[in-house]
């Protein structure tokens, strides 16, 4: 299958669950899904097309909280990103991918501790990276984050 | 200056120790054990365990997680000892002075006697560091526990 | 009275200690050499040695302190009293007794047991490691070790005397001039570079495996009489392999010239050693000491007594 018989076949499989597609070069392709079909379509592109799981990326926009699944195809060379935007203004919550393939376990984990978006599902939502003595709550790459440290030197004294 | 001062500075065995850098600092400091700038000509070897050195080199901005680690290692290493701060990042933490997880600068954790800055710096300035600090405890001008 | 202690001191420790720390440096400078650098200056394992007893010593929580605090001192008593035997017997061949040889042997496997018991008294797990790997090493190198002494004791009538496998010498010529003798020679050499613990035989204290094997926890004191000893043995392990095969260290006219011959070149054997191979496994030097080196002693063995 080539780059646009697979575009055709997700188009033509999810139409209500897409939103938008965006083309952005010919190997890259930024597909955006509402975020409660995310599993469905996700299951799709990795048991059914074959491809591979490369990693997941968590930005803070200004607007909305966005999460990206980058996906690759190497027969053809295509990598598709999944794009899911979360509303601030409400819980941030999705549904975990870990229960599907294990890869997405410590990504997950990494985006909740340090963007503080919840997986449901997901068999183990411990502290991944950040030290001990950093306190609940405070998620350091949000744009709002402020610190909290006081004993923190933050001028170089000259 | 005692015997044991002198002693000190014609044998320095060094221990490499990176706390959280990008490793270009480290790949550096290979290269200054390398044949090139060879420097088993002043005495110095590489040690392998903490417990056997005199001089420590310190690379990278010292994160939580590492500064834990860097204090028990402090302690372990048998006195009288250097402290070497190599690169910009164990400076002044670099680039990464507004960093969450990079609190407080290296020489307020362990006191530091010579800093070398470059991002990251030639052996030659390494070298040419040491030694300065080998000069300046021979002189008597630089204080000495 | 005053003759042992006179023995002990000058010729056990002071002279062995001296030549010991020179042929130190010349191994550290031909490797350095070789690689292409320039390596130490002169005085560089004395400055070493000096600079550690300056240094604190560390004893971590739940070693056994006396254990931890004697093993190198049980090392460096046993490595002085060798060479002040060999140096006895070299100088004058009658001062020897029954049984001197056998004394040797023992003594001479003392410095490999307290490298093994520091390590265990230190309570850290690299330290075991090393520690086990040391004694796995003693266990395979003794055994082809003890088959090459057999074949000076076989070649010199059957007599267990350091004096008479020198007079034997003395008059029929070096032992290692026959086959056997230089069969036993060879294996001898290996054997000793493992007793060492020089590349390739350097398992139990690997820097880069191991961060140090059994001296891991040591730091001054402990560890500069570690050194000296292994410095020590850099003497006495060649002086008694060119005793017992190449006729003794001789003083008198050209053979000053000749001893010195000797010894350094004995000395620049390990080191080309050293410099031209890599390390190997525990396993292939079990394999190499049981196997190879075994049938090359037996075979030694068995030539020196059909008279060889």
């Amino acid at each position: 299958m080539n780059r646009d018989d697979i575009l055709k076949d997700i188009n033509a499989r999810f139409p209500l669950d897409i939103v938008d597609i965006f083309d952005k070069s010919p190997k890259r392709v930024y597909i955006e899904i509402k975020p409660v079909s995310l599993t469905r379509v996700a299951k799709y592109i990795f048991k059914d097309l074959g491809a591979r799981f490369n990693t997941a990326s968590g930005v803070d926009t200004r607007h909305y909280m966005e999460i990206l699944y980058h996906f690759t195809i190497e027969d053809i060379g295509l990598l598709i990103s999944l794009k899911v935007k979360l509303d601030k203004s409400k819980k941030l919550e999705i549904d975990s991918l870990a229960p599907i393939f294990e890869g997405a376990n410590w990504i997950e984990r990494e985006m909740h501790e340090l963007l503080g978006i919840n997986f449901k599902g997901h068999p183990d939502l411990r502290r991944l990276l950040l030290s001990d003595e950093w306190p609940e709550g405070v998620y350091p790459l949000r744009k709002d984050y402020k610190e909290w440290d006081k004993k923190a030197i933050r001028d170089r004294g000259v | 200056m005692s015997l044991k001062l002198k002693a000190l500075l014609k044998s320095p065995w060094v221990f490499h120790l990176s706390t959280g850098s990008c490793n270009n600092c480290d790949i550096e400091v290979l290269d200054c054990l390398t044949p090139r700038f060879d420097i088993e000509r002043f005495g110095m070897l590489l040690a392998g365990s903490i417990k056997h050195a005199d001089v420590l080199l310190i690379t990278g901005s010292c994160n939580r997680q590492s500064v834990v680690r860097l204090k028990r290692l402090y302690e372990q290493i048998p006195k009288p000892c250097l402290v070497v701060a190599i690169g910009e990042c164990s400076l002044s933490r670099g680039m990464f002075i507004h960093s969450y997880n990079c609190p407080v600068p290296l020489d307020k954790i362990i006191p530091v006697d010579v800093y070398i800055p470059g991002c990251p710096p030639k052996p030659e300035a390494i070298i040419a560091g040491v030694v300065k600090l080998i000069n300046k405890i021979k002189e008597g001008k630089a204080k000495k526990k | 009275m005053i003759i042992y202690l006179y023995y002990l001191l000058i010729y056990g420790f002071l002279l062995t200690a001296i030549i010991g720390l020179f042929a130190s440096w010349v191994d550290r400078k031909v490797t350095a050499r070789v690689q292409y650098r320039v390596g130490p200056p002169l005085l560089q394992p004395l400055i070493d040695i000096v600079k550690l007893l300056g240094k604190d010593t560390l004893i971590p929580t739940g070693a056994s302190k006396a254990v931890f605090l004697m093993a190198p001192l049980i090392g460096l008593a046993s490595t002085i009293l060798v060479s002040a035997l060999l140096w006895v017997n070299n100088i004058n061949s009658t001062n020897t007794f029954l049984g001197d040889l056998i004394v040797t042997l023992y003594l001479l496997a003392i410095p490999s047991i307290s490298i093994m018991m520091g390590g265990f008294a230190s309570r850290n797990p690299l330290a075991s490691l090393g520690a086990s790997r040391e004694m796995k090493l003693i266990l395979s190198y003794e055994l082809p070790f003890i088959l090459a002494v057999l074949v000076t004791v076989i070649k010199s009538d059957f007599s267990i005397r350091l004096g008479d496998i020198l007079n034997y010498q003395a008059q029929n010529g070096f032992i290692a001039g026959d086959l056997s003798g230089l069969l036993a020679l060879i294996t001898a050499i290996m054997c000793v570079q493992a007793k060492l613990a020089l590349v390739p035989f350097d398992i139990p204290e690997a820097e880069t495996e191991i961060i140090g094997g059994p001296l891991i926890e040591y730091s001054g004191s402990g560890l500069a009489i570690y050194r000296l000893m292994k410095n020590m043995l850099l003497f006495t392990l060649p002086f008694f392999l060119i005793i017992l095969f190449l006729g003794g260290l001789r003083f008198d006219g050209i053979n000053l010239l000749f001893s010195v011959l000797k010894y350094i070149g004995l000395v620049a054997l390990i080191t080309v050693i050293r410099n031209t191979n890599p390390r190997i496994r525990i396993d292939q030097a079990i394999n190499f000491f049981w196997g190879p080196m075994t049938i090359m002693a037996l075979i030694a063995v068995m030539l020196a007594l059909m008279g060889k």
